[in-house]
């Protein structure tokens, strides 16, 4: 620590202390000689007032009763003997004396109190710079971390453990910081328990270069290391308190989608079940065409009520972060053509264009998500398009590393407000009634496309609506695969 | 969903034939209900059992002709019963799974079922699927190893290495061939990627997907009448490809 005592070792500083004294007497001898000894004392007070000030309270006080000795000796008659002859010289020496300890004593006290006060503005910033440091954080990973660093700096430490055993998992945390690579040699030098109103959460173990710590740095520890466990509970009760946020937008998700969803399952249960039961009654012979169009009508339903569940799961995955695609390279054109042909009899009134280059490079995606993404979109726009429209699926390279899809139809513009919005779940911008689904369609898409990476907006055209999304093509790195293809050689 | 091959007798083995055993093994009552009675009307006999170790003992107490498995049993994972059935037979199993089992399904494919039906599935799928398992299964008996491929206007001779559409010679590749080839020999059969790749490419090759997307875009242009359409190199999303040939 840097005070203004210069030098550390005491002897050294006595020594000194009686050196600056010996030269002053040096001095005074040499210059006193045809001046009196009058103001020898007085310029005695000089030295003794440095000594104190820059070597401590003690070299202070005893170049002060040098000095006395000194003034005595040398320039008090009898000369060269320590006994006194004159009784106004003894006021004078014990007068000398007096002064020249109280003179120590203050300049030491203002010294120490100097020193005290450098001290506490020192542990007052490196106490800033480490409340600093854990405010931005948020994750007690992240401040277990920082405060092993900062700790490991501050007192010097070769290495920083902090260890902490919660009830849970999610409590627990164990960090280190070190001066090299490698575990500790022996065991650590300090111990400083992380404690909280609630309780010990854990401690902090610390290898020193010079132990032991100095008490002052042991109270700095302490404060240290109740920072630290304030910033662990802080982040701890964020993290419930997002938890607790989570649950209960989840329990709001779930009213929505009990009240969306039963009215949803019962349109299709309804139909089933009216005709099923009027196949099984026996009071009416149905010709073929009536029971063809009841048993189409069961199949067609059923299928509904499928995509409906289907969709549900879907959403409840994304929402709990569950949804993992299954990556592969994969052909845009593929999937496209895939769901396009399969949407073939829904889409029979409506126009369908593909434009999907062949020079595409191949994408890394989930094959069945994505053709899912394209099964809503389109969808959504033969809900909204009107009879004989064109919807176009439309794909191209935006920048080397990433593809750009547009999913176009020629139905009513969005309102500008609600454009980013018609991704949320259970959001339409029409009335429910009109248009049947879950609304969850768009948000599924949404969640698929920022899984792999992309994004995915609406816009509307000059003449329409467009989704649009954009999918990275680099996968963990690496770009899309060049097949290599050979030449013909049949057989 | 894909259209199932066209039915040209919608009922087996009835009269002489004795009537070929379907052991299904899944533990829900009402699918086996519904199965019970679909597959006894189409000329099935039909043996079931609720869990893996009840049907892999029955499975080797009375052999089955065809075997349909559940995935999702109470005692025992679908796709290590899969695995015990391969360890000592060839009888053919067609595995349903919901739709959200896209790995479970694949992998009980990898490890050697013949075919999967996702739930639900229509009676006309399910009765495709096990004509084409009992025909494949006939076949691998050896009684009839067929040399050609008919799948509409196009024929494919295996030991001449000859394509044809519409009875012109079509050119392929040697890799187009070998692809189109392991295909056809399995037609109408689900094929891993998996599968596909370390038949056609090698074991090692196992992973490289993008190959076969390239590749079998490439056949269905030389192939398909309508390539962006394809009636019969089909995509089995999320699992692998299905050759549709005539039956």
């Amino acid at each position: 620590m840097k005070t203004a005592v210069l030098v550390t070792r005491p002897v050294v500083r006595y020594l000194l202390a009686a050196l600056v004294i010996g030269l002053t007497t040096g001095v005074l001898r040499w210059w006193q000689a045809d001046r009196g000894t009058a103001l020898v004392p007085l310029l005695y007070l000089l030295p003794v007032g440095l000594c104190t000030a820059f070597l401590g309270l003690g070299p202070g006080i005893a170049s002060a009763v040098l000095a006395f000795l000194a003034f005595n000796y040398f320039f008090i008659d009898p000369f060269h003997t320590l006994t006194v002859g004159r009784a106004e010289d003894t006021a004078v020496l014990l007068v000398f004396l007096v002064v020249a300890v109280v003179i120590s004593q203050l300049v030491g006290r203002a010294q120490a109190g100097l020193a005290a006060s450098q001290a506490r503005e020192r542990e007052a910033s490196l106490l800033y710079e480490l409340s600093t440091a854990l405010a931005g954080l948020t994750d007690a990973q992240g401040i277990g971390q920082t405060l092993c660093e900062q700790i490991r700096q501050t007192f010097r430490a070769r290495r920083v453990e902090l260890e902490v055993r919660g009830v849970s998992d999610a409590a627990s945390l164990e960090a280190a910081a070190a001066e090299a690579e490698g575990p500790a040699d022996g065991p650590a030098h300090e111990v400083m328990a992380l404690q909280t109103a609630r309780g010990r959460l854990g401690e902090i173990r610390l290898w020193l270069v010079v132990p032991p710590l100095a008490p002052s740095e042991a109270r700095l520890l302490y404060t240290f290391a109740s920072q630290g466990a304030l910033a662990l509970e802080r982040a701890w009760l964020a993290q419930a308190e997002q938890r607790a946020r989570v649950l209960e937008e989840s329990d709001r998700l779930k009213s929505a989608l009990l009240s969306s969803v039963s009215h949803e399952l019962r349109t299709p249960l309804a139909t089933i079940k009216a005709a099923a039961t009027s196949l099984r009654s026996g009071e009416i012979a149905w010709d073929s065409t009536a029971r063809r169009d009841l048993l189409g009508a069961i199949d067609d339903e059923a299928d509904h009520l499928n995509r409906l569940v289907g969709n549900l799961l879907d959403m409840s995955r994304i929402e709990s972060g569950a949804l993992r695609p299954r990556r592969q390279w994969n052909l845009l054109a593929e999937i496209v053509a895939g769901v396009v042909q399969r949407m073939q009899p829904q889409a029979a009134d409506h126009v369908l264009e593909i434009d999907v280059p062949e020079e595409l490079p191949l994408v890394p995606v989930d094959y069945v998500q994505f053709e899912q993404v394209f099964t809503n979109l389109i969808s959504n726009g033969l809900k909204y398009a009107p009879p004989r429209s064109t919807i176009s699926i439309r794909a191209s390279l935006e920048t080397p590393e990433a593809v750009r899809v547009q999913v176009s139809n020629q139905g009513p513009p969005v309102p500008d407000q609600d454009l980013a919005r018609i991704f949320d779940k259970f959001y339409r911008v029409t009335a429910a009634e009109r248009v049947t689904g879950t609304g969850l369609g768009l948000s599924i898409c949404k969640g698929i496309v920022e899984a792999h990476g992309g994004r995915i907006w609406a816009e509307n055209l000059p003449h329409g609506f467009a989704f649009l999304f954009t999918l990275p093509l680099m996968w963990d790195g690496a770009p899309p695969p060049r097949v290599p293809v050979e030449g013909e050689s049949a057989g | 969903m894909t259209s199932p091959p066209a039915k040209k007798e919608s009922r087996v083995g009835r009269g002489a034939t004795p009537r070929p055993q379907v052991l299904v093994i899944d533990d829900e009552p009402q699918i086996v209900r519904a199965l019970r009675t679909i597959l006894s009307q189409n000329g099935y006999q039909v043996v079931s059992a609720s869990r893996g170790e009840e049907g892999l003992a029955l499975a080797a107490a009375s052999p089955p002709d065809v075997i349909i498995l559940d995935l999702g049993l109470p005692d025992m994972d679908g796709i290590t019963v899969c695995e015990r059935l391969r360890e000592w037979t060839r009888t053919p199993v067609i595995v349903l799974s919901v739709r959200d089992a896209d790995a479970d399904k694949v992998a009980a494919l990898d490890k050697g079922a013949d075919d999967y039906l996702t739930k639900p599935f229509s009676a006309d799928e399910l009765l495709a699927r096990l004509r084409v398992a009992l025909r494949h299964a006939a076949r691998w008996d050896g009684s009839r190893q067929e040399s050609a491929v008919t799948a509409g206007p196009i024929t494919i001779d295996l030991a001449r290495h000859e394509v044809r559409r519409d009875g012109e010679e079509v050119r392929l590749t040697a890799t187009e061939f070998r692809l189109l080839a392991y295909l056809a020999a399995n037609a109408n059969r689900v094929l891993t990627h998996r599968g596909i790749l370390s038949q056609v490419w090698g074991p090692q090759e196992g992973d490289h997907v993008e190959y076969l997307r390239v590749y079998i875009r490439q056949l269905r242009k030389k192939l398909e009448p309508d390539p962006e359409r394809p009636a019969f190199v089909v995509t089995e999303p999320g699992v692998g490809y299905r050759f549709l040939a005539d039956d």
